[in-house]
């Protein structure tokens, strides 16, 4: 279908964004506030890993006096906390946010408002962690802080505190975040997508969204606990008031073990799309993957205690979290053989994308096989706090979640800029961080064996560990290295690389169906879908569906299993409420660190900034319901 | 040179100036080996104006059994919440209190000098400190060996 172009000029006037600062300061672009996630994260995920560096190059000879013990527990923490709170789980979201409208052919999400609310929050998360770690009150205990050493006894002083209301922010802008993907997803397909026609990484975002939604608030009131204790004395944890310290470890792994996968389940979302593309088929036993990231999702919060089994559970309950936590090994062992048989019966060719997908399933099987293996309680009781566990955690966490991160903005590079990537030196990234990975991270699991602790600032020269941390240092300097070549690579290729057009790989689902880069208002029609792959019909047009306004911002909302068009719904357009919602908030999250009065007080502005956000803009109705027109 | 998010947030470094000073941790060994040589000893805010170094003068006053004597209910000049001292109130003062205690025993005896610094430290801070609070820590700190339940080095 070839929209004519008073329709798109008028389509652009109706979405486009005010110019200027105030655009940018109001705009509800889903693209754009995705865009400002992924670059925030990525400069996050740049400095905390000059400080991983910085760590390594401190253990890579004995006795070294490059940090002091303060700075090294410092730069763990920081490093770990950022990693995972403000790098990957806003990261998945901020793709989500970027591709979700696209993938249903809408023309923003369900909230655009909640979505802008959502970015200022996570950034007051951000400055909240990195401006104290500017003025020298950076967390010091790791990225869980377990009490009583984070309570008020043994903690004096921020630093705490700090931590845990970094924790508010993030979680308060996730659950803003996770909500509205739910409710895209789930409400804005287009005609023709039923559930049984969703593509595999729509349910990926839509289950790790409701985990998101049961998971985090575990942890907020956990951290808000903590804040009470240490502010107005409460008695949670302290176990000589009858208070219980393992409580706090219960509920913060409550919500730490189904993370890793908030953070995984994504990441298996990306590997299917860009698998499925590049192989040229349907994606083999959708169903199956499908069901396994359901089932992923579902046990996943059931194995939270195999991170507390050092504590000393019940031997029974020991064995139990064992058995839990070895079956998730099933359905993710599952999506790899569908991934890879895919691969095998299919037309396949490897541009980056690809071999990013390659990387990730030899590192993500390591990584799954060394998890098996910490699963077993005995065994763990040895490994804990191991470098062994610095191992694991990196082989799941980066080939599980960043691989497949990288190889997805390779793949949907070309549609955000409308510009391919550099072939060549995309491979010299990938050789790089791979190699250099897997070089610097496998000892760890010989260094944690023969009994290097995590969260040491040295060791002395004569227990046998230099050689092998002085490889790992060499391979995480070289991964570091890669990971500047593909920085550098992406920022050439926005001014240099060549033109993409709209479909680039020839993909099979509806975000390539608009223009690269998408305009304001996304793609000129609404799509009616008839397969699980739109864009796979042969070349014909994609047949579309009219009836929406395009001289008011207007959507389409569907029935939840079948896509059945409801109704159009208007949909919010810029507005400057949401940041000053966010100041509102943030000020009263900060403040609450010092005093206990921020929070009556500290209300009063986050009312008023709702008020205003949900102040009616359209005149009042004249007839009522009791009096509608005959 | 240690990597610092000051690098994008200039100006905030400023503030570093005006605030924050008293979050300093420094672990392992430091610098008082001798009494303070007078209230103005230049030593003085290091310990005097660093919470770490305050609160671990307060575990100490549990270890050596001192929060025996001074508690909340400690009357005249046994209480140190109170802002008055009969010995004055600058660091030394409290320091050579402390040092040459009466009644009996001069801690100098048996407290190193950087503990004494430290609980020093504490005890000044004290008026300061909610008896909530106080009340908080010490149930933290409940297992700890201290004052009579003290069997010795473990
Ligand atoms: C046996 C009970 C007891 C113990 C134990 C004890 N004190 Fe005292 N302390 C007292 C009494 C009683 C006084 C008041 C003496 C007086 O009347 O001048 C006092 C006075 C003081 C003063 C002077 C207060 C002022 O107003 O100038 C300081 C400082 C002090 N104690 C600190 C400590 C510290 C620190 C410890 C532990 C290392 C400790 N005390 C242990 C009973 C005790
Ligand atoms: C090349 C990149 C990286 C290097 C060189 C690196 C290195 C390190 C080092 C040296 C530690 C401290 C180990 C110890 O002594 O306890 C650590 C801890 C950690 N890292 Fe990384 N890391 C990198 C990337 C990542 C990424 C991408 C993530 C998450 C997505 C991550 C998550 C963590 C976590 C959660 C911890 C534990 C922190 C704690 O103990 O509280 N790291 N890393
Ligand atoms: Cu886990």
């Amino acid at each position: 279908m070839k929209p004519d172009p008073s329709l798109l000029e008028q389509l652009d006037r109706t979405w486009r964004d005010p110019p200027g600062l105030w655009g940018f300061l109001t705009t509800v672009d889903h693209k754009r506030i995705a865009a400002r996630y992924i670059v925030t994260a990525l400069l996050l995920m740049f400095l905390a890993g000059m400080l991983a560096l910085d760590m390594r190059w401190q253990l890579s000879v004995p006795e070294n006096t490059r940090m002091t013990p303060q700075l090294f527990n410092e730069s763990f923490s920081l490093h770990g906390s950022t990693m995972l709170f403000l790098v990957s789980v806003p990261l998945m979201e901020a793709m989500a946010f970027w591709l979700v409208p696209l993938m249903l052919g809408a023309r923003n999400m369900a909230f655009p408002r909640l979505g802008a609310f959502s970015f200022w929050l996570y950034f007051g998360g951000v400055l909240t962690l990195w401006v104290a770690h500017a003025i020298d009150i950076t967390p010091d205990l790791g990225w869980f802080e377990y009490p009583p050493l984070s309570g008020p006894a043994y903690s004096p002083g921020h630093r705490a505190d700090i931590w845990a209301q970094m924790i508010t922010f993030t979680e308060v802008a996730a659950l803003a975040a996770s909500v509205n993907v739910a409710a895209t997803i789930l409400k804005m397909r287009p005609p023709g997508m039923t559930l049984a026609r969703m593509p595999v990484f729509l349910w990926a975002m839509l289950i790790a969204s409701i985990m998101t939604m049961f998971s985090m608030p575990a942890v907020m009131l956990v951290t808000s606990m903590l804040i009470a204790d240490r502010l107005v004395s409460t008695q949670f944890f302290s176990v000589a008031a009858g208070g219980d310290a393992v409580l706090f470890q219960h509920l913060f792994w409550f919500f730490g073990h189904p993370e890793v996968y908030i953070i995984f389940v994504p990441a298996t979302g990306f590997v299917s799309s860009i698998v499925e593309t590049f192989s040229r088929r349907v994606l083999y036993g959708h169903s199956v993957l499908v069901l396994a990231i359901l089932s992923i999702g579902a046990l996943a919060f059931g194995l939270w205690v195999h991170h507390m089994f050092a504590v000393g559970l019940p031997r029974l309950g020991n064995d139990f979290y064992t058995a839990a936590s070895m079956a998730i090994a099933v359905p993710a062992g599952l999506q790899i053989f569908c991934w890879l048989a895919t691969i095998g019966t299919g037309r396949t060719w490897f541009p980056t994308p690809m071999l990013w997908i390659l990387g990730f399933v030899a590192t993500f099987v390591i990584g799954g096989l060394s998890g098996v293996m910490t699963a077993s309680a005995a065994l763990d009781l040895q490994l804990t706090d191991t470098y062994f566990i610095v191992a694991h955690l990196h082989y799941v966490l980066i080939g599980g979640a960043i691989f497949p991160l990288f190889g997805a903005f390779c793949y949907w590079y070309p549609k955000a800029t409308g510009r391919l990537m550099s072939e060549r030196w995309g491979k010299v990234a990938f050789v790089l961080i791979v190699g250099g990975f897997n070089l610097g991270f496998f000892p760890m699991h010989l260094l944690g064996l023969e009994g290097m602790p995590r969260r040491v600032y040295t060791y002395p020269a004569h227990m046998g560990w230099d050689m092998l941390n002085q490889i790992a240092t060499a391979g995480s300097a070289i991964a570091v290295t890669g990971g500047l070549v593909f920085a550098a690579n992406a920022l050439c290729s926005y001014w240099r690389g060549k033109p993409s057009g709209a479909d680039p790989w020839g993909g099979s689902t509806l975000e390539w169906a608009t223009a690269s880069p998408p305009p304001a208002y996304n793609i000129p029609f609404t799509p009616r879908v008839d397969s699980l792959t739109p864009m796979w019909n042969g070349g014909a047009p994609l047949p579309a569906l009219d009836g929406i306004a395009i001289d008011t911002r207007e959507v389409l909302v569907s029935s939840v299993t079948d896509a059945q068009p409801l109704y159009r719904q208007k949909s919010a357009g810029p507005s400057i409420w949401p940041l000053v919602a966010a100041l509102a908030v943030s000020a009263m999250f900060i403040a609450s660190i010092f005093t206990p009065w921020a929070i009556p007080i500290g209300a009063l502005p986050i009312g008023a900034a709702l008020t205003g956000w949900f102040w009616p803009n359209r005149p009042r109705a004249k007839i009522g319901a009791l009096e509608a027109a005959p | 040179m240690r990597v610092r998010g000051a690098t994008i947030l200039a100006p905030v470094a400023l503030l570093a100036l005006a605030a924050c000073t008293n979050e300093a941790r420094t672990l392992g060994p430091s610098l008082p080996q001798t009494a303070p040589a007078g209230n103005a000893d230049p030593r003085v805010p290091a310990y005097q104006a660093n919470l770490y170094q305050v609160a671990q003068g307060g575990r100490y006053f549990m270890w050596y059994g001192c929060s025996g004597c001074h508690d909340d209910s400690a009357r005249g000049a046994a209480n140190l919440s109170d802002g008055r001292w009969r010995r004055g109130g600058g660091f030394a003062d409290v320091y050579r209190a402390i040092a040459r205690h009466r009644p009996a025993p001069a801690y100098e005896a048996t407290v190193p000098v950087e503990q004494l610094w430290q609980l020093t430290a504490y005890v000044r801070d004290l008026p300061a400190h909610h008896p909530e609070k106080r009340r908080r820590v010490t149930l933290d700190q409940e297992g700890e060996p201290q004052g009579s339940q003290w069997s010795g080095p473990q």
